[in-house]
């Protein structure tokens, strides 16, 4: 070998397979780059090296430059109007979706009992299932599991069709929405107590599904939960390891097709894959029972494929770096009103009972995390009472730290104090609700009284008040 | 336009005299190391031999442990001259050899029956795949394999002792990769021999009549280019030979680089868009103006291109051969 690339000396077969393989050291490689850039015949060498496919692309790409100097005074406007057209697009679909209201899919969804094998398509028509999924967008992120089904908005049902179609197509999903606003649904009030036969028409707003995600379940009732998703865990079809063709190496993915016992291939089946801090992924299987989630970084995932008529089911997979797994699990046809234990967060609370109006208990209740403070508001101390009035809240931390919220608590905003001492006790007028510890969450304040005020006393008995939130009077 | 040949007869090929000789070189590195100049620690030695599967082709631990050496010795432990290696560095770069490859091939040039089965077995068929693939032609890819393989057994003979190229295999690199390049190798030696003529004359021969023309205007861009050559950095110069000398696509060339063909596409547009305003300035500094040195490079992008593959062509002898003096 020969590094001083002496007149007439090349380098040697070794050097050259090291330059080509990309293994030679930096150094290495920038003096063969020196030598190839005036060895016609190394050169020669080094493209001969290359393995086949070149030689199938005998056409010579030209240097493009150029042409996109000739092509911009069509290709911007082009590209501008492309972008105007995505702009209407995604307007118009966001339109569409905040249309469809929940009552609308509540009475979509008709009941199904006891699906003949052979079904391929559940109950669910794509209207429901496209409107789920698009509704489902912010939800599914705090149930991270039966979210497209179990939307808050959808327990808000009608009485008469919607508790009925709720209790048979699909009663998993109320447990697991019921069961997990429960208990935050009464978070602000006095500790403990027994809350029986909770009526479907609690109406829930943002705020309690951020709640949710705060509260990690505790140890016991995680066990209890995974051990129960063991037992229901199903047999998958073989789990096969392809390599991706994407360029990125560190990222995996899933893909497979859903069938059921008699290879019927599974349209709508909502698949999610749960990493191991509770972020989810959600997909639905095409027409063709196929699904695929791709972008994944590399871990271990929950997978969970669920769809009315069917036994869900679980399957935990590993993905490893830049490899897509395939999979073909079969859904075993179920009872539509077969409890299903859903392993969200929420799992903690009761939830083998698809029965909608359960109880919980106080222990339960005070058991978990995160009561008395969910509303959350950016100082971080316990709230002691919270007031609201249409997406005004307005919350009262121990410190006497007055917050107000114009959007059901997504936004806060610390109101600085024109009295003086501290905070105590804040209430809305007599009218809607004098108990400052219970939040009136059941108020069906967009038809309140306009003329409802906020009253607010410090601790020296001074009353003040305010229509706004904001902007306080002394009365 | 009449250099290029010149320039080939500079250059001696990369042919089998070559090899000849810097394996004696090599050859003779291994003669100089004595047992006191051992660096590497026996438990290591030991455990290397034994991962690289020596003892099953009849390669002694002592053998395929001066095998080690030599390498290490040969290529500095993969760092820049000068540096000393400490113990880390030397068995990190130890540990990352191909070791069986090069047991195999260690083997084979030391003419072991079990390390030439094992060879055939693994890489004869794709050593003539791999043949067939470079010259296009099964006939000539076998013809071209056979030949390597009876060099590759030591058929040749120097200083009345066998020898044979597989000798020189470092393993740093895959023994596929290594039977591939020296399959290039042979490629173009055998292409130098048969097709000098025939591959000169395939530079259109067409161009060269409306070439005489500006011929004059070329004259005085030669110096200048040299001049612009020398400073660009070794990718601009390889990229800008391959493409316009060579006319390898840029696919192709991304291959080489293994990076993106657009990413060579941006390089290259860099690189001739630079050697364009050096060439400018240079011509302006020499007295001209602006838009006679405009005029004499071309002011559409597609003369420019023309004009600096036959200015590459041109000058490839001089810049080549300073370079290589230098170094």
């Amino acid at each position: 070998m020969n590094w001083n690339f002496q007149l007439g000396i090349h380098p040697d077969a070794d050097q050259l397979s090291l330059f080509v393989e990309g293994a030679a050291t930096s150094r290495e490689h920038e003096r063969m780059l020196a030598h190839l850039a005036e060895c016609a015949e190394c050169r020669k060498a080094v493209f001969f090296m290359q393995p086949q496919e070149e030689t199938q692309r005998a056409a010579r790409t030209p240097v493009k430059g150029w042409i996109w100097g000739r092509l911009l005074p069509v290709g911007l406007p082009a590209a501008a109007l492309a972008c105007g057209l995505v702009a209407v697009l995604v307007h118009i679909w966001n339109r569409d979706s905040a249309l469809r209201n929940p009552q609308q899919v509540a009475s979509l969804r008709k009941p199904e009992v006891h699906l003949p094998p052979t079904t391929v398509a559940p109950s669910t028509d794509s209207e429901v299932q496209r409107s789920g999924t698009a509704r489902g967008a912010a939800p599914a992120s705090n149930l991270s599991g039966h979210a497209n089904l179990s939307s808050p908005k959808s327990l808000n049902l009608p009485e008469a069709g919607g508790q009925a179609a709720a209790k048979v197509a699909a009663p998993e999903t109320i447990a697991a929405g019921l069961s997990a606003n429960a208990p935050v649904g009464r978070a602000g009030g006095s500790a403990g107590g027994v809350i029986g036969g909770i009526s479907p028409q609690l109406p829930l707003n943002g705020r309690n599904f951020t709640n949710l995600q705060q509260i990690p379940a505790p140890s016991g009732a995680q066990d209890a939960a995974s051990q129960n998703s063991l037992a229901k865990k199903k047999d998958l079809g073989g789990l096969m390891i392809e390599q991706a063709s994407g360029q990125d190496k560190a990222l995996a993915g899933v893909s497979g097709r859903i069938t059921d016992r008699t290879g019927a291939a599974i349209s709508g089946v909502s698949v999610f894959v749960r990493d191991a801090v509770g972020k989810t992924r959600e997909t639905t299987t095409s027409a063709d029972g196929s699904f695929n989630l791709t972008g994944l970084p590399a871990g271990r995932y929950e997978l969970t494929a669920t769809a009315n008529g069917f036994k869900t089911i679980e399957q935990s997979i590993e993905l490893n770096p830049s490899q897509l797994a395939m999979m073909e699990p079969v859904l075993d046809v179920g009872k539509v009103s077969e409890t299903v234990e859903v392993t969200s967060a929420a799992a903690q609370l009761q939830t083998e009972s698809a029965n909608v109006g359960q109880v919980i208990t106080g222990q339960v209740v005070a058991e978990i995390p995160g009561v008395g403070r969910d509303v959350g508001v950016p100082s971080g101390l316990p709230v002691t009472a919270t007031v609201s009035h249409g997406k005004r809240l307005i919350s009262l931390d121990n410190a006497g730290n007055l917050f107000l919220s114009r959007n059901r608590g997504k936004k806060w905003k610390k109101i600085n104090p024109q009295w003086t001492g501290k905070a105590v006790r804040i209430e809305l007028t007599p009218a809607y609700s004098s108990e400052a510890t219970a939040k009136p969450k059941n108020e069906t304040l967009g038809k309140a009284n306009e003329a409802a005020v906020f009253l607010l006393t410090t601790d020296s008995g001074t009353v003040w008040t305010s229509k706004d939130g904001a902007h306080w009077r002394k009365q | 336009m009449d250099t290029p040949p010149a320039n080939i007869n500079q250059t001696e090929p990369s042919g089998a005299e070559d090899c000849t000789a810097s394996v004696a070189k090599g050859a003779a590195v291994e003669m100089e190391l004595g047992p006191e100049s051992r660096l590497l620690p026996e438990m290591l030695g030991e455990e290397l031999s034994q991962a690289a599967g020596a003892e099953l082709i009849e390669l002694s631990k002592a053998e395929f442990a001066e095998a080690l050496e030599t390498i290490g010795a040969k290529d500095n432990f993969g760092l820049d001259p000068g540096k000393q290696p400490n113990e880390r560095q030397r068995e990190l770069f130890w540990r990352a050899l191909h070791l069986e490859e090069l047991a195999i091939a260690r083997g084979c040039a030391l003419g072991r029956e079990s390390a030439w089965r094992r060879f055939l077995a693994q890489y004869r068929e794709p050593l003539t795949r791999a043949a067939v693939e470079m010259t296009g032609s099964v006939a000539l890819g076998e013809e071209l394999a056979s030949a390597l393989y009876s060099e590759l057994f030591g058929l040749t003979e120097r200083e009345g002792k066998r020898w044979s190229p597989l000798l020189r295999y470092s393993g740093r690199g895959s023994l596929m990769g290594w039977l591939r390049a020296i399959l290039a190798q042979r490629r173009v030696n055998q292409y130098r021999k048969i097709g000098r003529e025939t591959e000169l004359g395939e530079i259109e021969p067409a161009a060269r009549v409306s070439e005489q023309i500006e011929l004059k205007q070329l004259e005085d861009l030669r110096a200048a280019i040299k001049m612009t050559l020398t400073a660009a950095s070794a990718e601009e110069r390889f990229v800008l030979s391959a493409y316009y000398l060579d006319q390898h696509t840029l696919h192709e060339i991304s291959r080489v680089l293994r990076v993106h063909e657009a990413t060579v596409s941006r390089k290259l547009k860099r690189a001739t868009e630079h050697l364009r305003k050096q060439l400018l300035r240079t011509l302006r500094e020499r007295g001209l103006s602006r838009r006679a040195a405009e005029e004499a490079l071309g002011i559409d992008p597609r003369d420019v291109d023309m004009n600096l593959r036959r200015l590459l062509q041109d000058s490839e002898g001089g810049p080549n051969s300073n370079k290589e003096r230098q170094e």
